[in-house]
């Protein structure tokens, strides 16, 4: 844990004016009953740095959903036209999902060059919860709703302004180059911060009861269990196959490759792609390993809680519950993982 | 600055084309640079503004500066690939994946079987088998394929009978006029191989079908489930383990693979689709 300071409400849009010097800022801004990243220009955007996550997961300022790779037979990779991103406002539970993306795009001899780009580039400011909506269940993942790690610096809202953590060396920095903004925490604004995690935690554990989700430690073995299960093609039932699930999902990861050519140039782009598309992993011959929905469903769950869990010993969901409110069949993954739990 | 992209593209000129079976042609290609590889690894080749798609080269790795592809028509890219002709530009990324362990094969009796397009990732490991001549107590080759005209490679292969150091046996599944030799399926010829099975090496690259019952006659043979070596063929799209598309059971198919020893993936439930 790093030192904490306040920043006083009536500092904080002179500190996002200070940042966008440097970055292109996103922060979140409420629509109707949904919270959306919208870039920084000017004073007159109200933020919602607390509440809960917005509806973009935070995978998109690191992989793009659409993004060029290569160009023509250059050895230069396609030029980055933008600033790096600061983003404001990032909740827990997309910080979970760094795990999966770090592991997928970093950790395996193979980097991705733009993601670490990105990751190396972009600023990360997270900010606690101040509150649950029905479909968040992050604390039956093993995570509280309130950021511990991942983050350049954190936001934890109380009356008056923000307590700041420091949470990096790049976080540090920021702090030291604008020592106006950042005074000394006072022992009550400590304890107001302490207060509301403990009113946001009871309001998730409050979650968890009412929808009966289990915890991951529960979650050992299930899709081996229900492999053969008729769990999958019940559940399956009603989806669409619109692939809204594994795009909103922080830790999906799933891309596509594909080419553009004109008469100037050739370029290959990759698109975030969904294993629950038909043709995802049908091969020219048409072999397809995966030809009914229901297993496409059953693949989702395996990647997650069998996949993950055995090559980095992480479940690769973050309760966000962004995949329950996306989905126009209403399949609810902490249903699916009540079933799958209580058919042991 | 971004480090090495692994999505590049290597400009390469198509040399020849050459058609082999009805639905197979072999291209003949020059990389700008050379593009060094194992034996089973595999490498994407690029239509520019079409797409790419994987394929093991079924030429020699000890020539690394041009490379061939035996190419079946099926899809949009292949159906591209063959249109191609004498000095068109096209693209290459790779080499991906493990390729096989030829060290693992010396001093042991190695057994080879395959059919249709496996022939083509095969006669790249032939090559190199043959030139590690001598260091294998026994070498055989099983080939089978539906018909005569659809056998990839056929004089050559045929004319691998008359070298010492190979045991060499050839099926169709249904001849013609032009074939004198054996007609069934490959399964049905592996037993003349005569060998020491139980410290023996089997490899096998085929069609699923050939896959599923090749790989359980190898087992019944008696061979051990860790000298089964089978050339798997998923969706393999970025090569580097990251898109997703080839994920089997915990291993990806482009950097686990595409070479997996039989224990490593026989209880997965989706290999043979």
């Amino acid at each position: 844990m790093g030192k904490s300071f306040i920043l006083k409400d009536a500092d904080f849009t002179g500190f996002l004016d200070k940042l966008s010097f440097d970055f292109d800022v996103f922060f979140p801004v409420k629509n109707g009953s949904q919270r959306f990243f919208k870039k920084f220009v000017n004073a007159n955007d109200h933020p919602v740095v607390g509440e809960v996550r917005p509806f973009e997961p935070l995978k998109a300022f690191f992989s793009r959903a659409r993004e060029f790779v290569a160009e023509n037979f250059s050895a230069e990779p396609p030029k980055i036209n933008h600033k790096p991103y600061a983003i404001v406002g990032v909740k827990a539970c997309d910080l979970k999902g760094f795990q999966i993306q770090d592991f997928v795009f970093k950790n395996n001899g193979l980097e991705d060059p733009f993601y670490i780009h990105n990751r190396e580039k972009n600023l990360i400011i997270g900010a606690d919860c101040t509150c649950a909506i029905d479909t968040c269940f992050c604390i039956a993942l093993g995570i509280k709703p309130y950021p511990h790690r991942d983050f350049d610096l954190n936001l934890s809202t109380v009356p008056g302004g923000y307590v700041v953590e420091e949470g990096s060396e790049k976080g540090k920095a920021l702090l030291e180059k604008y020592p106006s903004l950042f005074k000394n925490a006072a022992e009550s604004e400590l304890r107001a911060k302490e207060e509301q995690r403990a009113k946001t935690t009871r309001a998730v554990e409050e979650n968890l009861k009412k929808f009966q989700v289990p915890t991951e430690d529960k979650f050992q073995g299930i899709i081996e269990r229900n492999f053969a299960s008729k769990i999958w093609e019940e559940e399956a039932k009603t989806c669409v196959e619109c692939g809204a699930c594994t795009n909103i999902c922080p830790t999906c990861h799933c891309f596509f490759l594909y080419d553009q050519k004109d008469d100037k140039k050739m370029a290959r782009l990759r698109v975030w792609d969904s294993c629950m598309i038909k043709d995802y992993a049908r091969v020219a011959g048409g072999a397809n390993p995966r030809k009914r929905l229901w297993m496409r469903l059953r693949n989702r769950f395996e990647k997650k809680f069998d996949f993950f869990p055995k090559v980095l010993k992480v479940y690769a969901c973050t309760g966000c519950g962004r995949c329950i409110s996306a989905c126009p069949a209403k399949i609810d993954i902490r249903k699916v993982l009540k079933r799958l739990v209580a058919n042991a | 600055m971004l480090e090495k992209n692994p999505y590049r593209i290597l400009k390469a000129e198509v040399l020849e084309v050459t058609a082999e079976t009805p639905t197979i042609k072999t291209i003949r290609f020059k990389p700008e640079q050379p593009v060094p590889f194992r034996t089973g690894q595999f490498i994407e080749l690029t239509i520019p503004g079409v797409g790419e798609s994987p394929f093991t080269p079924s030429s020699k790795p000890s020539i690394n500066d041009v490379l061939e592809v035996s190419v079946m028509k099926v899809g949009k890219v292949t159906e591209k690939v063959h249109q191609l002709k004498k000095g068109d530009e096209i693209g290459v990324r790779g080499p991906f994946g493990n390729g096989y362990p030829l060290d693992e094969f010396k001093g042991k009796e190695v057994l080879v079987v395959g059919g249709g397009c496996g022939f083509a990732p095969l006669r790249s490991l032939m090559y190199s088998l043959f030139e590690l001549s001598g260091q294998f107590k026994k070498l055989c080759f099983r080939g089978g394929c539906k018909a005569p005209s659809e056998f990839l490679y056929r004089k050559e292969i045929e004319g691998w009978a008359k070298r010492p150091d190979l045991n060499l046996e050839l099926t169709v599944d249904k001849g013609d006029e032009s074939w004198k030799g054996h007609v069934g399926l490959v399964t049905t010829i592996l037993d003349s191989a005569q060998m020491d099975y139980k410290n023996g090496i089997a490899i096998l690259c085929g069609p699923p079908i050939m896959m599923k019952f090749g790989a359980k006659k190898i087992m019944e043979m008696g061979f051990q489930e860790k000298n089964l070596f089978l050339s798997m063929e998923k969706n393999m799209s970025c090569g580097i383990g990251k898109c997703g598309h080839c994920r089997l059971g915990t291993y990806y198919c482009c950097k686990d693979g595409p070479v997996f020893r039989y224990d490593q993936i026989k209880n997965l439930s989706e290999i043979w689709d």
